[in-house]
């Protein structure tokens, strides 16, 4: 890190950010303890009685049964991502040749799908395979969408592991695998925690393929909820304001938890 | 949030791994392909069997009814419908704004980002902190808090009101022209955070050195931007440059929070006709159509981007 010092302009641009994400933040807080007369009353902004009826009302039954899909979800998919992206970056990162390369590119093209074009004959498929209406399903896709972006991320990681280390397990006759196992992972473990994170993150706001392969509304994650209510007529804004937040609470506890990890690791696999 | 990141190596471990083959090479090569097995198999299942779908449905007659049916060769009849009558070809115009847009605020926002954030202290490391959080922020959250604040009751229309700028609220999400310029600046707004981090990584790897000697040389702040730190993060934008494209041409999850495509058609690009020609109208030959063009913008990113990474990593 080098000393620079603020100038004007840096503090200018500073001050023009921290209203920028600033205020979003306060204001759903904000908005979340109001009433709906609050709310709608053209003049209170600041000065408001707290009220917490918004989270009553949003933390009634269906919510509960929501936090339970959003985490069924997230984790499911986490660990399904985990377990087969790992392998493959491991075998990416120490593998030359055109399977290499075609995987490589295969993923690249992978991981820019819009998901737009991927709902489509998903749903076609889920229907015939009968997963829709089951969060498997949703798993599945989530999965089938992560995982190369997964791929891709983690096998810098692998690469960083020096060869020295498994040659050194070769020769002491440990298969390939065990190497793998209790050499190669645990020192690419940064790698492994990054990318779980991110996947958690991206799983738990995922919503289009809920929306689209959830034939109910009872069995929607808080994303896809939250993504339903706030388009729909006639918006109850405290209680959206009270979903978004109890959406958030779990993604402030996963980024207090990995805050240095992401900071540095995202960086890791991204351009240099 | 974006989700795309370069599978450029990580630099200093090429230096690591010596060139050394054996004989057991050829085998430990063949075991460790094996490894890729998994991901294979499912993406094959999962990812590439419903791109052949998507392909075969957009040259097929199917709507919901015959979805899990026999569906009707058509030819090329889907991509004249949504292609002819105009409704694709103000799609496609509209993504290219929607593109420019968010490209430009991204890049230029997340740079500026990252000088301020350059700098040592409390402030800057809350700040950062603060972004990467909105960042990791689902976008359906993100998404709504700018419904909300962009709405007539909302802070901005609050503030123009108060200070009498206008007599009645700002449409900026339900006219035909603020609209797809609001839902552009959002995405811009969740894209930023990440575009700073890269930015301030490639930033942090100037050697203080170079600073120093320019400091000697008595340049000015600006100088400073424009000929010690614009060079060095010269790689990092290119690369960085085609994810925000990406990032912006594939977007649908502030569409779809904020506008549903409205108002009409304001905010209907490519991605999001597609998906609203599929589940809105039920007509998935035509939506998967629409998604296939979509699926070749994309392709020819993802060759861009392919030729800069190679490139960068030639260069490294």
């Amino acid at each position: 890190m080098n000393h620079a010092k603020a100038g004007p302009v840096t503090s200018t641009v500073k001050v023009l950010l921290t209203f920028m994400y600033g205020v979003p933040i306060l204001w759903i807080v904000l908005t979340s303890l109001k009433s709906s007369r609050d709310v709608f009353s053209s003049r209170t902004s600041l000065l408001f009685r707290p009220e917490i009826t918004a989270y009553v009302d949003a933390l009634d039954g269906a919510l509960a049964d929501a936090l339970v899909q959003s985490v069924l979800i997230a984790t499911g998919t986490t660990a399904l991502v985990l377990f087969i992206a790992i392998p493959a970056a491991y075998g990416l990162a120490r593998t030359r040749g055109w399977i290499t390369t075609l995987g490589l590119g295969l993923l690249i093209v992978l991981q820019m799908m819009p998901q737009t074009a991927t709902v489509i004959p998903l749903f076609q498929i889920f229907g015939d395979w009968r997963l829709l209406d089951h969060t498997i399903g949703v798993i599945i896709a989530d999965t089938a969408l992560l995982t190369p972006f997964a791929t891709l991320l983690l096998r810098p990681f692998f690469r960083a592991v020096p060869r020295e280390l498994e040659e050194a397990g070769a020769i002491d006759g440990a298969t390939i695998l065990r190497t793998f196992w209790s050499v190669v992972l645990p020192v690419a473990r940064n790698g492994a925690f990054t990318v779980g994170t991110l996947v958690f993150l991206l799983a738990w706001g995922e919503f289009l393929y809920a929306v689209n392969f959830f034939l109910s509304p009872g069995s929607y994650p808080l994303s896809a909820l939250l993504a339903q209510q706030v388009s729909a007529f006639g918006i109850d804004w405290p209680g959206l304001m009270a979903l978004a937040v109890l959406t958030s609470i779990p993604i402030l506890l996963v980024f207090t938890a990995t805050y240095r990890l992401l900071r540095d690791g995202l960086t890791v696999g991204a351009v240099k | 949030m974006t989700s795309q990141l370069a599978p450029t190596a990580a630099q200093s471990a090429r230096a690591a791994t010596g060139g050394r083959r054996r004989g057991r090479g050829v085998s430990q090569r063949r075991v460790r392909l094996l490894f890729l097995a998994p991901a294979a198999l499912f993406l094959l299942l999962f990812s590439l069997f419903p791109l052949l779908q998507l392909l075969r449905m957009s040259v097929s007659a199917v709507t919901a009814r015959t979805l899990n049916a026999e569906w009707l060769f058509t030819g090329l009849e889907n991509f004249r419908r949504s292609f002819d009558g105009g409704e694709g070809t103000d799609a496609l115009l509209r993504t290219g704004i929607f593109v420019l847009v968010v490209t430009t605020l991204g890049m230029l926002l997340g740079l500026a980002a990252a000088i301020a954030l350059r700098t040592r202290g409390r402030w800057s490391a809350a700040l950062l902190a603060l972004m990467v959080f909105v960042w990791a922020l689902p976008p359906v959250v993100n998404g709504s808090v700018w419904k909300f604040l962009l709405g007539d009751r909302g802070l901005f229309n609050m503030i123009v009101l108060e200070l009498g700028l206008r007599d009645s609220p700002m449409p900026f999400l339900y006219s035909q022209y603020w609209a797809l310029m609001s839902v552009a600046f959002v995405n811009s707004f969740a894209v930023i955070p990440f575009n700073a981090l890269v930015f301030r990584a490639a930033l942090m790897n100037i050697p203080p050195e170079t600073f120093e000697a320019a400091a000697l040389d008595g340049v000015n702040k600006w100088q400073e931007v424009r000929h010690v730190m614009l060079p060095s993060v010269r790689p990092t934008t290119l690369v960085l440059l085609v994810l925000t494209l990406v990032y912006g041409f594939r977007s649908f999850d502030f569409i779809y929070v904020m506008t549903y495509g409205g108002p009409g058609t304001a905010t209907n690009t490519l991605p999001f006709l597609g998906y609203l020609q599929a589940f809105a109208r039920y007509d998935f030959g035509l939506g998967a159509a629409t998604s296939v063009v979509t699926v070749l913008g994309v392709l020819i990113l993802a060759a861009v981007y392919a030729r800069s990474i190679r490139r960068e990593e030639a260069e490294s």
